[in-house]
């Protein structure tokens, strides 16, 4: 709705920032009501529907006249001001009762269109006026924030009329219809607790006017009141002093306003009408969403350091339970040495093909997977060195504790480390169902030491198959394997020409007779120790520098998270809580930023920081 | 209910005596309240009656306190100098200046009266310069001067106060302070502020506590509002329930104030009895006896109101009290964990055993046990060959692993009902919640295993313990020694179960050698039945059962033992004695007494 002198509504901002205003709003929009189910996430989404709602307005209702509130004390004079810039006894004023004015009144031009404005929830009444000082305003009464009641006080009496002031229920219903607030005080109310009280609450984002009254009756207390006020935290450009009653009883008379009046006329018009609407609605969007992402930071900042440890406390309990499984798989791998020569060396003898050596190798190796079948590996260690599947292995009733405790995690680890954790995540605020219970119930732990079962199995797996390929490289050359072959062959070879010698040379030529079945009974055996002696030869390769392998993968144990199931729901909240605080900050450095780079709004007060 | 409430000057010492005693029961049962999470007392309405008024006053000299009071900036150090005859509080154009209450006193009244004791809450001072009410570097200080002229009535005092309603909330505290002591209160009024929330609540307390209440509506701008003066105090009046006792008006006159003067107008036709006599005049000439009685009596009655006086606090306090003993038996129910501890070596307790059994043995028995014994030795050495068998120094280490985990589990269970129990309950969250939440976690289990390491497997105090209980059972069974052999030739291992609770009563009886509890922190053993060699024990006689029982029952014990003092030490400390404190602190006799005395004063002040 356009003021009459209004400035073309599709004039595009000129303010250079204004789109990176838009992208901070929209950013905050989706970070604010985003957060973690975490405490101070909960207050700073709560404080932000309170906000969104003013941005939003602010940056669609841009050329709209501003809504100016008259507040301040019962009998600073507010109606009596209200009436003077009306020109006219719009709304009561008077000495009578405490307080005077219980239903805000809506002074507005008539050209003005305030059907926006919520009439109703505000109990407000309209009241047209053609004055100059409220053509491009519109000007709201608004009752006294000190008549109702102190919250807390002990309940009235019904027969108190007291008991049914809501005035400053009122108050409240309608100052969030406002944009800027002119703040009217006298000599006896200027230090009044519980008006500094709702100014501050309403006043972040909404830029302000001072005006003491009573000038003709009460002493000049504006360099008292601006030390006041700039303690409660205000820029405090200039103070206003004006008399209402004879401003009111001059504008009635037609005469030319006094000084005082006159200034507040004129600022006003200058600072609060036509385009400078725009400048001062944008300025006030600008002050909210920077004081609203200065309030969330001042909030997180206590919050950061109890995070921060919680989630250096995950990364220490990760590295113990780490250092426990370690050295636990390695004293299983090395107590295993067997199983891994066997291992190895089946897979060795699998790929030699051909040659009496890879034969007699075989014949061995069939009787040993006997013996395994006889003897299965025991552990999920032992059963993956033993080429078994272990997928499955924890049985579920138990939580699958049993196959967590095979691999060397004993649950009392476990579970103290969850349980440090939950110490240090209920500092930090943090609780369910951003992390489960410290002691995780049978189904939650069942799924999450399957997890670690599955990922140290593949890793397991991963491990030793690199292990056995490595190994397999060295010792399955054909060199080595025609080596062994040769060695082995030679002594048959010799055995076999000495006993065609003798069956040839000496019993078919000479006619000696067959020196016997003894030769070949002792030649096979030695043959058979022979075979075994080279078979030992080959695991000896095997084992050569198995122990500093073994190390080395098991110091692979922390880059592999193998315990991450089971401390994941601490960590994943740490590092939500975290991205969330620090996307936080970072938007509330880009909108102070903004805010700095804003221009100010001379002639208007505004709210910089909290009171001290 | 003035004349009723004059008490009979013999049972006036008597009620002196009753509140100073009730106030005594009231200090001790203060820190009481406070550790209960009763609400601060100190700001009710009672506590200033009984603190600010019966206790300074019902042993002094009946002094008349008359206070002006009133909000920012409505002239009431005007009105307090007009009334002394001088300039002893600055006046100042700007709001809420005056810091301090500064009190003008006959000649020799300072010397006479032990001002700290009437002004409870202030450091009496004496006045240099009308400056000293507003110092800003000065803090709960009360500024005196004996009046000059000598003209002042010996017994009045009359204050100036510190605003109500200004954004010093020390202010309004110090001007309540000063209120509660007071027997006459000046309201300062002003057509801005004779409704204000707070002006009203200031004023309605001291109506409430029979103070004399004299009003004067300052800033008047006269005569044009006179006839509004009436339709406010009617306000006023209902508002508060203040029955003025006579009504001033100051007109409005902005150059006389700056020049230290202000006339007050009495306003006959809204006073009691109409009579016109000057606001100073008034105040020398009161009947100070009856307002002073009718003061004290307000006071009492402030004190005995059944629904906000002290009776309400000690209800809070036992309802309080009731609510720590719920929270007692929640942790009773929620704060049990049982310890499933790993089946001991075996020869950890028949070593002790066989040591106690060797001088009394026959030689028959010596060779057959040698034979048990060297056969068992051979088959564990086989079995050790084996890879299949573990030495004894393995199996220690592997018990004593298992048994680190075991509790580690029962603590890390016990902390997680703690938290549990600390969500469920707001009053154990305060207590022990901050303790949960902030300590050093890893400290714990770190004190655990410091506790398990230092534990040897068998302590002096246990080998004493053995002793002793086969002894006592050698002794009541002379003939059963022989199946006490038989017994433990076959062997029995039991599994302990051992229960750790807090506040439990019922635990089941501790072993001697399980050495001083603490006595919040119970633990009770029980054993499971015996793994091997059940059939045997039996047989030779239902006797050993209990004594085998009994024998690993305190090993165990000892064991757990450990648990129960990182518990205790670190992770509850006085915590859980705090709470048995706090859960019986309904029934001190301070809070019987306390209601006695209560009603004996009211009935003796009438």
């Amino acid at each position: 709705m356009e003021p009459t002198n209004g400035s073309p509504s599709s004039t595009p901002a000129a303010e250079p920032d204004f789109a990176a205003f838009d992208l901070l709003v929209d950013a905050l929009g989706r970070w604010a009501p985003a957060g973690p189910a975490w405490p101070p996430a909960r207050r700073v989404k709560s404080e932000w529907e309170g906000v969104a709602p003013r941005l939003d307005k602010a940056r669609l209702e841009l050329s709209r006249v501003l809504v100016v509130g008259v507040v301040g004390g019962t009998g600073t004079g507010k109606s009596t001001l209200v009436n003077a810039l009306a020109g006219s006894e719009v709304t009561t004023a008077g000495d009578v009762a405490r307080p005077t004015t219980i239903n805000p009144v809506v002074v507005a031009a008539r050209d003005v269109d305030v059907s926006w404005l919520p009439l109703d929830a505000m109990q407000a009444r309209l009241v047209r006026s053609d004055s100059p000082a409220v053509a491009n305003i519109v000007l709201v009464d608004c009752p006294d924030p000190d008549t109702q009641a102190v919250v807390g006080a002990p309940p009235a009496e019904a027969s108190k009329p007291s008991a049914t002031n809501r005035n400053r229920d009122l108050l409240e219903a309608v100052l969030p219809a406002c944009d800027v607030l002119l703040l009217v005080s006298t000599a006896q109310k200027y230090r009044s607790w519980i008006v500094a009280r709702e100014v501050a609450a309403f006043a972040p984002g909404r830029p302000l006017l001072f005006v003491q009254t009573h000038a003709s009756r009460d002493p000049d207390i504006r360099a008292d009141w601006r030390k006041e006020l700039e303690s409660q935290g205000f820029d405090v450009p200039r103070i206003f002093r004006i008399d209402g009653v004879e401003a009111a009883a001059r504008a009635a008379a037609g005469l030319e306003p006094e000084a005082g009046f006159r200034d507040l006329v004129a600022a006003i018009d200058g600072e609060l009408a036509g385009r400078a609407a725009r400048r001062v609605r944008r300025t006030g969007a600008l002050d909210l969403a920077a004081w609203f992402t200065r309030q969330a930071r001042g909030d997180l900042a206590a919050s950061g350091e109890p995070v921060a440890a919680l989630a250096a406390g995950v990364e220490t309990e990760r590295g113990r339970l780490e250092a426990i499984l370690a050295r636990s798989i390695g004293e299983t791998l090395r107590a295993n040495r067997s199983a891994w020569q066997r291992l190895i060396a089946d897979d060795v003898v699998a790929r030699w093909q051909g040659g009496p050596f890879a034969s007699f190798l075989h014949v061995i190796a069939a009787l040993g997977s006997f013996w395994n079948r006889v003897r299965p590996g025991t552990g999920v260690v032992g059963r993956l060195l033993a080429g078994q599947s272990v997928s499955g292995a924890g049985a579920p009733r138990d939580g699958g504790w049993k196959a967590v405790e095979e691999l060397g995690l004993p649950a009392g680890e476990v579970e103290q480390s969850r349980s440090v954790l939950a110490g240090l995540a209920a500092r930090a605020g943090i609780q369910e169902p951003l992390v489960g219970r410290a002691r995780l119930d049978d189904a939650a732990a069942a799924t999450a030491t399957a997890a670690l079962v599955d990922r140290a199995g593949a890793w397991l797996s991963a491990g030793i198959d690199r292990l056995v390929v490595e190994r397999r490289g060295r010792v399955g050359r054909p060199a080595i394997h025609w080596l062994f072959e040769g060695l082995f062959s030679a002594l048959l070879v010799t055995v076999l020409v000495r006993a065609g010698w003798n069956f040839f040379h000496g019993n078919l030529w000479e006619g000696k007779p067959v020196s016997g079945i003894g030769f070949l009974e002792e030649a096979i055996v030695w043959v058979i120790l022979w075979g075994l002696l080279l078979r030992w030869l080959v695991f000896a390769l095997v084992r050569l520098g198995l122990d500093r392998d073994i190390q080395g993968l098991v110091g692979s144990v922390a880059s592999s998270r193998l315990v991450d199931p089971l401390l994941a729901d601490f960590s994943s909240a740490a590092s939500a809580v975290s991205t969330w605080i620090d996307e936080g900050t970072r938007l509330g450095a880009e909108g102070d930023r903004l805010a700095a780079a804003c221009g100010e709004t001379p002639g208007l007060g505004r709210l910089r920081r909290s009171a001290t | 209910m003035v004349s009723s409430g004059q008490p009979a000057a013999p049972s006036f010492a008597a009620w002196a005596g009753s509140v100073a005693e009730l106030c005594d029961a009231v200090d001790r049962l203060t820190p009481v309240a406070a550790a209960l999470g009763v609400a601060d007392a100190s700001t009710a309405a009672w506590h200033g009656a009984l603190y600010g008024k019966l206790r300074p006053q019902v042993s002094q000299e009946p002094l008349l306190v008359a206070a002006v009071c009133g909000g920012t900036n409505t002239g009431k150090s005007l009105i307090t100098n007009t009334l002394v005859g001088s300039s002893i509080s600055r006046s100042t154009p700007e709001a809420a200046r005056t810091l301090h209450p500064v009190a003008s006193l006959a000649r020799g009244v300072a010397a006479r009266t032990d001002l700290a004791v009437l002004f409870p809450g202030f450091r009496p001072v004496a006045w240099r310069s009308e400056a000293d009410a507003v110092d800003a570097a000065a803090s709960d200080v009360l500024v005196w001067r004996e009046d000059p002229g000598g003209e002042q009535p010996e017994r009045l005092v009359v204050l100036d106060t510190p605003d109500i309603d200004g954004t010093l909330r020390e202010n309004w505290h110090r001007a309540e302070l000063v209120r509660n002591a007071s027997d006459v209160i000046v309201a300062v009024l002003t057509q801005q502020k004779y409704n204000d929330a707070a002006v009203r609540d200031f004023f309605a307390a001291a109506a409430a506590a029979g103070k004399t209440v004299i009003v004067v509506f300052n800033m008047v701008d006269w005569p044009r509002q006179r006839e509004r003066i009436a339709g406010w105090l009617a306000t006023f009046a209902t508002e508060t329930g203040v029955a003025a006792a006579a009504v001033y008006a100051g007109p409005h006159d902005f150059d006389a104030a700056e020049a230290g003067r202000i006339t007050l107008i009495p306003l006959p036709e809204l006073t009691p009895g109409g009579v016109e006599v000057p606001l100073a005049e008034r105040l020398a000439t009161a009947d100070f006896d009856r307002i002073k009685r009718q003061a004290m009596a307000g006071a009492m009655r402030v004190v005995a109101d059944p629904a906000q006086g002290l009776a309400d606090w000690l209800d809070a306090i036992d309802r309080a009290a009731a609510g720590w003993r719920d929270a007692q038996r929640l942790l009773e129910r929620e704060g049990r964990v049982q310890v499933e501890l790993p089946a001991p070596p075996r020869e950890i307790v028949w070593d002790e055993v066989w040591t106690w059994l060797e001088p009394r043995r026959s030689a028959v028995d010596l060779v057959v046990s040698g034979g048990y014994r060297t056969v068992g030795q051979g088959m564990s050495w086989a079995a050790r060959r084996l890879g299949i068998g573990r030495t004894a120094a393995e199996r220690k280490e592997d018990f004593a692993a298992t048994e680190l985990e075991a509790l580690k589990r029962a603590l890390a269970d016990f902390i997680d009902r703690l938290d549990d129990a600390c969500r469920r309950d707001e009053r154990l969250g305060r207590l022990l919640g901050p303790r949960l939440a902030t300590a050093d976690r890893q400290a714990w289990y770190a004190d655990l295993e410091r506790r398990h390491e230092a534990l040897p497997l068998v302590s002096d105090d246990y080998r004493t313990f053995v002793r002793t209980e086969l002894d006592r059972f050698a002794a009541a069974n002379p003939g059963m020694v022989k199946a006490v052999l038989t017994g433990l030739t076959v062997g029995s291992v039991v599994r302990p179960v051992m229960t750790l609770a807090l506040f439990s009563a019922g635990a089941a009886a501790v072993p001697a050698a399980a050495g001083v509890l603490h006595h919040v922190l119970d633990f009770g053993v029980t054993v499971a039945a015996p793994l091997a060699g059940e059939g045997a024990v039996a047989a030779a006689s239902q006797g050993i059962r209990p004594l085998i029982e009994r024998l690993f029952a305190g090993w165990s014990a000892e064991r757990g033992r450990i648990l129960a003092e990182t518990l205790h030490d670190v992770v509850l400390g006085d915590g859980v004695e705090e709470i048995g404190r706090l859960a019986a602190s309904g029934s001190r006799p301070e809070l019987v007494r306390a209601r006695q005395l209560l009603v004996e004063c009211s009935r003796e002040c009438g």
